[in-house]
């Protein structure tokens, strides 16, 4: 390993450490290396933003290819900062304009091909028919399995849409019947949540792992390393 | 009047009995971090792997990647940075394993965050020496590509135009790789592998719907719950999930790596957090029972 790459590491690890700190309790080691990691990040967006688009994109085709025009691109993005002048606020308000006609756009186009595959994939059949040319090893088994596992989605679907139906009241013949489906509806929802819950934990814990190997392995791995290598 | 300062909250349940399962109720946190510090040193140390089944959304990425049509590419979208490396490195590494052992040339490409076109470039790098793959030619990074749904949709129209130049600044266009790519048709699937909420909506909404080019996906643990829909309807044919999925394709390609290395501590980390969720709730239960009998 070279200085630099040694340094590096002890970056790493001091950084690592001081990070994890917060645990113990609120100080100032940790939010300075949070306010560094925050800056760095700005910083490292800046510069990969020039050195793989714009400078490409932008500045080659400008200065070397003659589209001096293109002079007036970033002009459309500068409007945002008249939001510090009360005169000219409304230019900013221009550019926001745009910018939020733009997205609105975007979005829209995507709703479309995103959404209704799953309406239509929430249509189960009940009663499945396999496929005459092609059966199952075992149509029985198959069979059942797909059924209760439509079964079980058509359920799951109806009665946790039924628990977000708020404007009608839970008395009444129907109404209770309507309660009595929202009720199952939230025991499915907190089962969802919790499945979730736990893959959050699985992720704390990944996180957390991949740390502590890099202090085992990469840092103190290191010198572990050093030391047998001398016969230490 | 009800008073509502904060100190006249309701009592903790056992508060007020001293008892061995009371006490449980009032153990400071530092100890419960300690306890779980000490076994993911102590499995990374001295690992005792649990079995790993592959499930069938990992096989679903598999055969998405092994049934690529011959002379098309596999698109990598690395968005992702440090803040989720433990579990998005691994995935990443795990998808490019499997792309070149079967011998399926594979690009990387980042819409967000920026930090992840030299992470995942770093990764391929060090996988395509063991496997002699050349870059351009068996690989190649367009780099970080700003923009996110307005690139997507330049894509559509005209790779290379919308690439311009790769991760080292020189232009897609003279990569061997990219010989034949023209349009977004032309790839013949595209993985994100992300922790990033949007981006896959971005990828159907522009890409999978409209042009019909199949996807599939790999998310930290957090997010990969919200995606199950997206797999019933068949929008993404494949999904790791966490650092297990990554696991889970290292078994499925016979290739241990990054993702094993952490599923031994990840599994006695659980078990851990299994036993303290069952003993706090016993103790909970327990304390109660006192506290109502008097």
């Amino acid at each position: 390993m070279t200085g630099t790459e040694i340094a590096i590491l002890w970056a790493a690890a001091i950084a690592t450490l001081g990070v994890y700190s917060i645990l113990y309790r609120e100080n100032p080691v940790s939010r300075l290396l949070e306010h560094i990691f925050v800056g760095l990040a700005a910083g490292y967006l800046l510069v990969t933003t020039w050195t793989q688009n714009l400078q490409a994109k932008w500045w080659a085709p400008m200065v070397d290819s003659g589209r001096w025009y293109w002079v007036f691109a970033p002009v459309i993005g500068l409007l945002f900062y008249f939001i510090y002048s009360r005169r000219l606020a409304w230019l900013a308000r221009l550019a926001m304009g745009i910018y939020f006609g733009q997205a609105a756009g975007v979005y829209f186009r995507e709703f479309f091909p995103l959404y209704s595959p799953q309406i239509w994939a929430s249509f189960k059949p009940l009663r499945p028919i396999f496929d005459a040319a092609a059966p199952p090893v075992s149509v029985s088994l198959a069979w059942w399995s797909v059924v209760i596992q439509n079964w079980l989605f058509v359920a799951v679907l109806l009665t946790v849409m039924s628990y977000f139906i708020f404007s009608v009241p839970h008395e009444g013949k129907a109404g209770r019947a309507l309660g009595k489906s929202a009720l199952m509806g939230r025991w499915f929802l907190m089962i969802a949540f919790g499945a979730m819950f736990g893959n959050t934990v699985m992720a704390r814990i990944s996180l957390f792992i991949g740390r502590v190997q890099f202090l085992l392995q990469d840092w103190l791995g290191h010198y572990v390393h050093w030391l047998a290598q001398r016969g230490m | 009047m009800a008073d509502l300062s904060a100190n006249s909250a309701r009592p903790e349940i056992g508060a007020s009995a001293p008892g061995f399962w009371s006490r449980l109720q009032q153990i400071p946190r530092y100890y419960i971090y300690l306890l779980l510090a000490m076994v993911v040193i102590w499995q990374i140390l001295f690992p005792i792997f649990l079995p790993i089944t592959p499930s069938a959304t990992t096989r679903g990425l598999e055969e998405a990647i092994r049934t690529v049509p011959e002379g098309k590419l596999v698109l990598i979208s690395a968005d992702w940075d440090s803040s989720t490396q433990a579990e998005t490195g691994p995935q990443t590494a795990a998808v490019i394993e499997a792309c070149l052992r079967h011998h399926k040339p594979f690009v990387l490409m980042t819409l967000a965050p920026p930090m992840g076109a030299k992470l995942a470039h770093n990764i391929a790098s060090e996988i395509a020496k063991r496997y002699h793959a050349r870059y351009g030619v068996d690989w190649a990074n367009w780099g970080y590509k700003y923009g996110t749904s307005n690139v997507l949709m330049a894509m559509v129209k005209d790779v290379p135009k919308m690439v311009g130049s790769d991760f080292y600044g020189q232009p897609v266009k003279s990569l061997p790789i990219m010989k034949g790519v023209r349009t977004v048709k032309d790839i013949g699937l595209v993985v994100e592998v992300t922790g990033l909420a949007g981006m896959t909506e971005m990828w159907i909404g522009l890409i999978q719907g409209p042009q019909g080019v199949p996807f599939s996906a790999a998310y930290t643990a957090v997010m990969a719950p919200g995606y199950y829909p997206y797999l019933d309807s068949g929008q993404i044919e494949g999904m790791l999930v966490g650092a297990k999925g990554a696991a889970e394709m290292e078994v499925l390609i016979a290739r241990p790596g990054r993702g094993m290395a952490i599923m031994s501590a990840q599994s006695w980390a659980h078990v851990l957090i299994m036993l303290f969720i069952i003993v706090g709730n016993l103790g909970y239960l327990l304390a109660r029972g006192r506290e109502r009998r008097g």
